[in-house]
């Protein structure tokens, strides 16, 4: 009996062919739309939170109190390899990296900007977040006096690769210093601060020049997930100011919050409309058959395997169209991630925003979860007002009908 | 045909009802989002217009792409002689800017310093709007410094406190001054109010050896949408190969085109909405016209051309579309001028968002009647769009076919 039941809803189905292939279509293409635009935007905002991660903060950053409000070496980490040792050995730490900041004024022969120079072991950030992976231009060396300049600061300076600069800060005795420096390479982190105002210099010579000892930090940043490192450093380091990733970014925390409240509106609207869709359809088809409803309902088939062969139908239908918007948007999905929405037109503005100028999308199994339970959910209510009127025939009355 | 085609959509209830409140949330939906869209990018804009940057600003070629001092304008009084005789400025006003270091008693940080006009930048910025604490400056005001208030947290300051200059001058030579500081502004720009300084410049003309030189000079004009033309007047009457006149457009080039992109991004994100309505508009109508394929064979069979069955589908479209517009569009639009003039508040976006250029907690929609009536046109045309493929659909059958369809 089931078995007919099937039969009959898959024939049903295709009854009206262009009408069943338009709803499909709908949904495939919807579906395949929405997929790529959920991928682009989370692509978006993930590619910027991993860089973010790698290029500064990592996942947990400590720094001495007061540093983040004054931003003054005064306030430095002190036995900074002692805390790194430790820190290393914590269960679930990828990865460990100390550095050393100042703000400055940054200068060449023609123009000046303000900048900050950061004291890095290249060694160290390339283990901790592949920071050749940022180079746009020249080397990753920082050998006789080299310095790494972000993107949007070599811009604004007009340098190249090879250009002298020097840059001017107050040491940590409060004297004015200065140091010159020659541009080894230009990267792009896609993190507005660092591509806006960094300089990398070796850590090294950034000690001698600031007066500070080896063992003196202002930044701890700390690779390694879980909230668990997280509550261990807070317990173990009560004097230093522990901050996860989305503490020291609360723009990025508001927009991953706001992303997830346009996808759901756009989930909730568009499948909104996609219900609606089927539901014509559906309603319509059974008002053509309600004769031959009538019929079976009149030779004795009990309303529950109308109802399951209706309900088939739609199951049929929307499957199908799920089936085609996953083709579609999978495609979509693997061409955003491996190819990207090239808006190198607009590369000024989107590295200024700390983005790239090709955007590349992300796959997550999660869309088309959370898309298929939605479908099945619009084509199962789309026949809920239909069931309804033939729950009500009155099988002699229709069979005598006129058509 | 219009009769027919009014009998119809009462007939279709079903059809009628739901092509019109799809129609109605499309053209509510579009005509609001691109108001939204178009009202905080302008904003933006005009905040950033508003604090510092000019309409327009004439520079000497090569200080924006080399720099230096060779590149500074060298006769600034043979510039604005001619700028005074061109309809449409308002005000103009030399700018000198330079960036040095400035040390307090304990603190340095790097500023940009910038010798202005105090009386014409009342008119051609917000700086002195923007006061915070003490005074803005005036010609007499000496070694008065006017400094962004996040410098000044930087360098721990005071009104009253000294702080010493040291920099470069327009002719290389070296530069150290002592200021005192006189007054403080936030203009909500973090960027700005953490790094720049502004001196009177008859007092730094002085000092950094720039009498009748400067390193721009910028234009404020009666009308922004006039800017082009007013551009044009201004390149014709410098007529000078060595100097070159920008628009904002110019000037602003990066956030213009962050605009575009947002633009970008907001089209695709609502021409999924687009899509999907078209579709489901257009698969109410297919299926009202192939339950009346019967209806149509036969009014082939007495006469009715293929043009007049497409001239009463599009007019069973028109009535529904122009009356879903004709409820949507006045609520759409008293929406938009209601937020133009009550702007949306988000409280702490511009603390959230200050890196990006944001200054404002306020997003106002903008208010363009050109804006709306495109807006509802595209409405409109998906609608008509959606009836082509019904219309074949029906066309696939001969007359005497379609009065048999079952």
């Amino acid at each position: 009996m089931y078995r007919l039941i099937l039969k009959m809803a898959w024939k049903n189905s295709f009854l009206r062919p262009a009408r069943t292939l338009l709803v499909i279509l709908m949904i495939a293409v919807s579906m395949s739309m929405m997929l790529g635009l959920q991928g682009l935007y989370d692509g978006m905002l993930k590619n910027m939170i991993e860089k973010n991660k790698r290029s500064d903060s990592g996942d947990i950053s400590l720094y001495a109190k007061e540093y983040r409000i004054e931003k003054d070496l005064k306030y430095r980490i002190k036995d900074a390899d002692a805390i790194k040792a430790e820190i290393e050995k914590v269960q679930g730490v990828k990865g460990v990296i100390l550095r050393i900041k100042a703000d400055g004024l940054i200068s060449t022969a023609r123009k000046s900007s303000f900048a900050s120079i950061y004291g890095i072991d290249l060694d160290e950030e390339e283990h901790f977040g592949k920071f050749s992976e940022f180079l746009k231009e020249g080397e990753n060396n920082l050998k006789k006096r080299g310095a790494i300049i972000g993107l949007e600061l070599a811009k604004t300076l007009k340098v190249r690769i090879g250009s002298k600069l020097v840059f001017s800060t107050q040491d940590s005795s409060g004297e004015i210093n200065s140091i010159a420096l020659r541009i080894r390479g230009i990267v792009q982190t896609t993190n507005i601060s660092l591509d806006n105002n960094a300089l990398f210099v070796d850590i090294k010579h950034v000690h001698k020049f600031l007066g500070t000892t080896s063992d003196e930090v202002t930044q701890i940043a700390v690779m390694g997930e879980g909230t668990q490192i997280y509550d261990t450093l807070k317990t173990n380091y009560p004097n230093l100011d522990v901050k996860s990733f989305l503490e020291l970014q609360p723009m990025i925390q508001q927009m991953q919050d706001m992303m997830v409240i346009f996808n759901s509106i756009t989930f909730f609207i568009v499948m909104s409309v996609v219900f609606i869709g089927i539901l014509g359809v559906m309603y319509v088809s059974i008002l053509d058959r309600i004769r031959e409803f009538g019929i079976v309902l009149g030779i004795g088939m009990q309303y529950k395997y109308i109802r399951l062969q209706i309900f088939m139908e739609a199951i049929f239908v929307g499957l199908l169209g799920y089936l085609g918007g996953a083709i579609l948007g999978t495609v979509l999905l693997i061409y955003l991630r491996d190819y990207g929405l090239d808006l190198s037109s607009f590369s000024d503005a989107l590295e200024m925003w700390g983005y790239e100028a090709v955007i590349t999308g992300t796959i997550k199994v999660s869309y088309f979860t959370s898309t298929f339970w939605a479908i099945i959910a619009a084509s199962c209510l789309s026949i809920l007002i239909p069931l309804r009127k033939i729950k009500k025939l009155n099988p002699i009355e229709v069979i005598k009908a006129e058509k | 045909m219009f009769d027919f085609a009014l009998k119809n959509i009462f007939f279709y209830r079903g059809r009628s009802i739901t092509t019109f409140i799809l129609t109605f949330i499309s053209t509510m939906l579009f005509v609001v989002f691109i108001s939204w869209q178009d009202g905080s990018h302008k904003s933006m804009l005009e905040n950033s217009l508003k604090v510092y940057t000019g309409a327009i600003e004439v520079y000497h070629k090569g200080y924006r792409d080399v720099g230096g001092n060779e590149y500074l304008i060298r006769d600034v009084k043979a510039i604005t002689d001619r700028l005074s005789n061109i309809e449409g400025i308002e005000d103009f006003a030399a700018r000198y800017e330079t960036y040095g270091l400035l040390s307090s008693k304990e603190y340095s940080a790097a500023s940009m310093i910038a010798g202005i006009e105090p009386e014409k930048e009342k008119v051609l910025s917000s700086i002195a709007l923007a006061l915070r604490e003490g005074e803005f400056l005036n010609e007499g005001s000496g070694n008065c410094l006017y400094m962004g208030s996040e410098l000044v947290q930087k360098l721990k300051l005071e009104l009253g406190e000294e702080v010493s200059f040291v920099g470069g001058a327009s002719d290389d030579s070296f530069a150290a001054d002592i200021f005192k500081l006189c007054g403080t502004f936030k203009t909500g720009s973090f960027e700005f109010d953490s790094s720049a300084s502004f001196v009177s410049r008859s007092y730094f003309d002085e000092l950094m050896y720039a009498d009748n030189k400067a390193s721009y000079i910028t234009i404020k004009v009666k009308d922004l949408d006039d800017v082009d033309r007013v551009n044009r007047d201004i390149i014709k009457a410098l007529d000078d190969e060595d100097l070159e006149s920008l628009t904002w457009k110019t000037l602003m080039k990066s956030m213009v085109e962050a605009m575009e992109v947002d633009n970008v991004f907001g089209y695709i994100s609502l021409s999924l909405f687009l899509v999907v309505i078209f579709f489901v508009i257009m698969i109410y109508g297919f299926i009202n016209v192939s339950s009346r394929i019967k209806e149509f064979g036969v009014l082939r069979c007495i006469g009715l051309r293929k043009a007049n069955i497409f001239l009463l589908l599009v007019y069973e479209i028109l009535i529904l579309s122009t009356l879903a517009v004709a409820f949507a569009g006045p609520i759409a639009t008293s929406i938009c001028y209601y937020y133009s003039i009550n702007p949306v508040v988000i409280e702490g976006i511009a603390e959230m968002y200050k890196d990006y250029g944001i200054v404002s907690d306020e997003i106002p929609f903008d208010f363009n009647l050109f804006t709306v009536s495109w807006n509802i046109g595209v409405i409109y045309l998906l609608n008509f769009l959606s009836v082509i493929y019904p219309y074949f659909y029906i066309n696939s059958f001969r007359p005497i076919e379609a009065t048999r369809h079952v």
